[in-house]
């Protein structure tokens, strides 16, 4: 499928600039600086070259270097003025709200703040998003854990997990990461004798140990939770809530009800999500997540 | 028509338009801009019709995809000429301010425009971050050991941030748990990301009153209703609705030993009745405090309030009656 025109456009117009501001460069450079193969970039310079003004005679025409173009080489010689464009609303918004997503989530380091100060100075619009910190994390365990990714070291943590329970571990930290909102760090734990993606907000403490990480970062980003098996649940509309947000999650309307199929990667998540919504459930599959159900809310009820 | 012809077109549009002595009329862009098909002689009435109104769908589109990254087209209107409208581009206005950049930054950035997985909203990161990169100097690869998802994200987030700027009401239908499926009205005022969601902070002109609207409860189209500056935003949005509100209630909860981390670090200790911890526990929202204790699978008990205890037991009383049912549930 050819590329769309709007993303070709804005890396067209970006290429311009960039020659412009900082000389020739080769195709190789311009496509690692642009994210694309070289063969992209030599497509978009042969574009380029036939762009100008109208009437398209000799010198209305952006114009390139041939000889260097042959040895695969940029070198502008006519820009016809062609710059890069500033950015759009939703342009603005889509990037400066994934950044502060990252900020307000724990994970980005201290240049982030530079970096979203920077892009609002180049915004004219009053930046239209507000990002709200979803859990507070502790500023000193992110330290610990991006000391310990740095210098390939262990780190001991104290976490307490989506059930309550508290554990103290030992972890080799390989990456940080933001999923919807929430700050995370993906690790080996020697505890567990596997990988694990420790949410942020629930590590208590982390000190730093003088041990070297053993276990290698997993190579495919290991931050997607494998569902175990999928689940279907029938709901009054009320109870949506509960269940519009859990990984892979589709909805169906039916009357006054919603019919939710959804992934189950960690039961005693889902569980808490049905106990929530008790009152408006009309059924729950499979028959092993309704058992789990049934036990939990025992357990409350012989509690209170 | 290949796309890449399209992209080709829009740039030749848009240097035509930069460097044209006053304005352009859509007779002299269609006639002189190389990627439009020119009227032609020996063309029969219908034929030309077609091939006109052809050029009216693709000028619409260009003139769309180049509002969307950000350059939107001068309307100008010359007594002299009639009422035929021409276009104009400021391209000192339209050009790329400079920035102020180091490359960690950038490399902070480039995690940042892959955070949306949502098609549109990935589209528009990622097109912020080439337009970002396009006066920055070429440098090494920074490592980070940084990643970013977001699985949720929407459609609309794009046309809503555009009706921001532009000071446009918009028109949506919109489901929500009180008040079932409807058309709204709204005077957008902000974009609200919280945890993985999007919210809409507005003003319902319907009901007269500011609004918070969750994006994935949105379906079908934005649609943009009336002028554009139509209203001004309120200079303080209040976004404390979102954030909980301040505790302002108390709740003795008996907890067991080893559980309920999260509750023991917001509350107060008061005794140890046999294997119960007791707690105070500052709250504001019934439904939450409910919630988190129902999730403690009976590592907690709520001694007080009355209507907390209650709750659970509700809850737990209900689930409890559809986990047994045969065949999974009610009819």
């Amino acid at each position: 499928m050819a590329e769309m025109a709007v993303p070709r456009l804005t890396r067209l117009l970006g290429i311009v600039t960039h020659l412009e501001e900082h000389g020739e460069a080769t195709f190789d450079e311009l496509a690692q600086h642009f994210g694309v193969t070289a063969e992209t970039i030599k497509r978009d310079i042969d574009t380029l070259w036939c762009a100008g003004l109208p009437g398209y005679g000799m010198t209305d025409l952006l114009d390139f270097d041939g000889f260097a173009y042959d040895d695969g080489i940029a070198r502008l010689t006519n820009s016809q003025g062609v710059r890069q464009v500033r950015l759009a609303p939703a342009e603005a918004m889509a990037l400066m709200g994934a950044l502060a997503a990252m900020i307000a989530s724990g994970t980005a380091p201290e240049a982030a703040t530079g970096a979203l100060a920077a892009l609002s100075a180049a915004v004219t619009d009053a930046n239209p998003v507000t990002v709200i910190r979803a859990a507070p994390v502790n500023p000193g365990v992110v330290e610990a854990l991006r000391a310990g990714i740095e210098q390939k070291r262990a780190v001991a943590v104290t976490y307490v997990d989506a059930q309550d329970r508290r554990t103290s571990r030992v972890i080799e930290p390989h990456r940080l990461v933001t999923v919807d909102g929430l700050g995370y760090v993906e690790c080996y734990c020697r505890r567990a004798g596997d990988y694990r993606t420790l949410r942020l907000d629930r590590i208590e403490v982390a000190g730093r140990t003088d041990d070297s990480a053993t276990a290698l970062p997993r190579a495919a980003s290991g931050f997607t939770l494998e569902p175990a098996y999928s689940a279907t649940v029938r709901v009054a509309r009320a109870g949506r809530w509960a269940f519009e947000d859990l990984p892979g999650a589709v909805l169906a309307v039916d009357g006054d009800d919603v019919v939710a199929t959804f992934g189950v990667a960690n039961p005693d998540v889902v569980v808490a999500r049905l106990l929530a919504v008790a009152p408006s459930l009309g059924s729950v599959e499979p028959a092993s997540l309704r058992e789990r159900l049934g036990e939990a809310a025992r357990a409350v009820l012989a509690a209170g | 028509m290949p796309a890449s012809d399209a992209a080709e077109r829009l740039l030749n549009l848009i240097i035509a338009l930069s460097h044209a002595r006053g304005r352009m009329t859509r007779a002299e862009i269609r006639a002189t801009v190389s990627g439009y098909d020119a009227e032609r002689g020996g063309d029969t009435a219908e034929r030309a019709r077609r091939r006109t109104s052809a050029f009216e769908r693709m000028f619409e589109r260009d003139k769309e995809d180049l509002r969307r990254i950000g350059i939107p087209l001068k309307t100008v209107v010359d007594a002299t000429h009639g009422d035929d409208i021409g276009y104009v581009i400021d391209a000192g206005e339209a050009s790329m301010p400079p920035i102020d950049m180091t490359p960690v930054e950038r490399a902070i950035l480039a995690v940042a425009a892959e955070y949306w997985q949502n098609a549109a909203l990935g589209m528009d990161a990622r097109r912020a971050f080439v337009k970002i990169s396009s006066s920055m100097p070429r440098a090494e690869e920074v490592p980070l050991h940084l990643a970013a998802r977001s699985t949720e994200g929407s459609d609309a987030a794009p046309a809503i941030a555009q009706a921001i700027a532009d000071g446009q009401a918009v028109a949506f239908t919109y489901t929500s748990a009180a008040s079932g499926r409807g058309e709204r009205t709204v005077e957008p005022w902000r974009l609200v990301v919280r945890g993985g969601r999007l919210y809409l902070l507005g003003r319902d002109r319907d009901r007269g009153e500011a609004r918070t609207y969750r994006l994935s409860r949105i379906e079908g189209a934005i649609r943009p209703v009336g002028e554009r500056a139509a209203f001004e935003p309120p200079d303080e949005v209040e976004v404390l609705a979102l954030e909980g509100e301040v505790p302002t209630l108390v709740a003795r909860v008996g907890l067991r030993a080893e559980s309920g981390h999260a509750l023991r670090r917001r509350a107060s200790f008061v005794s140890t009745a046999g294997e119960w911890d007791v707690f105070d526990v500052p709250f504001s929202d019934t439904e939450a405090l409910r919630d988190e204790i129902l999730s403690l699978g009976g590592a907690a008990r709520v001694l007080e309030p009355e209507d907390l205890a209650t709750a659970v037991r509700t809850h737990a009383e209900a689930a409890l009656a559809i986990a047994g049912a045969e065949g999974g549930g009610r009819g």
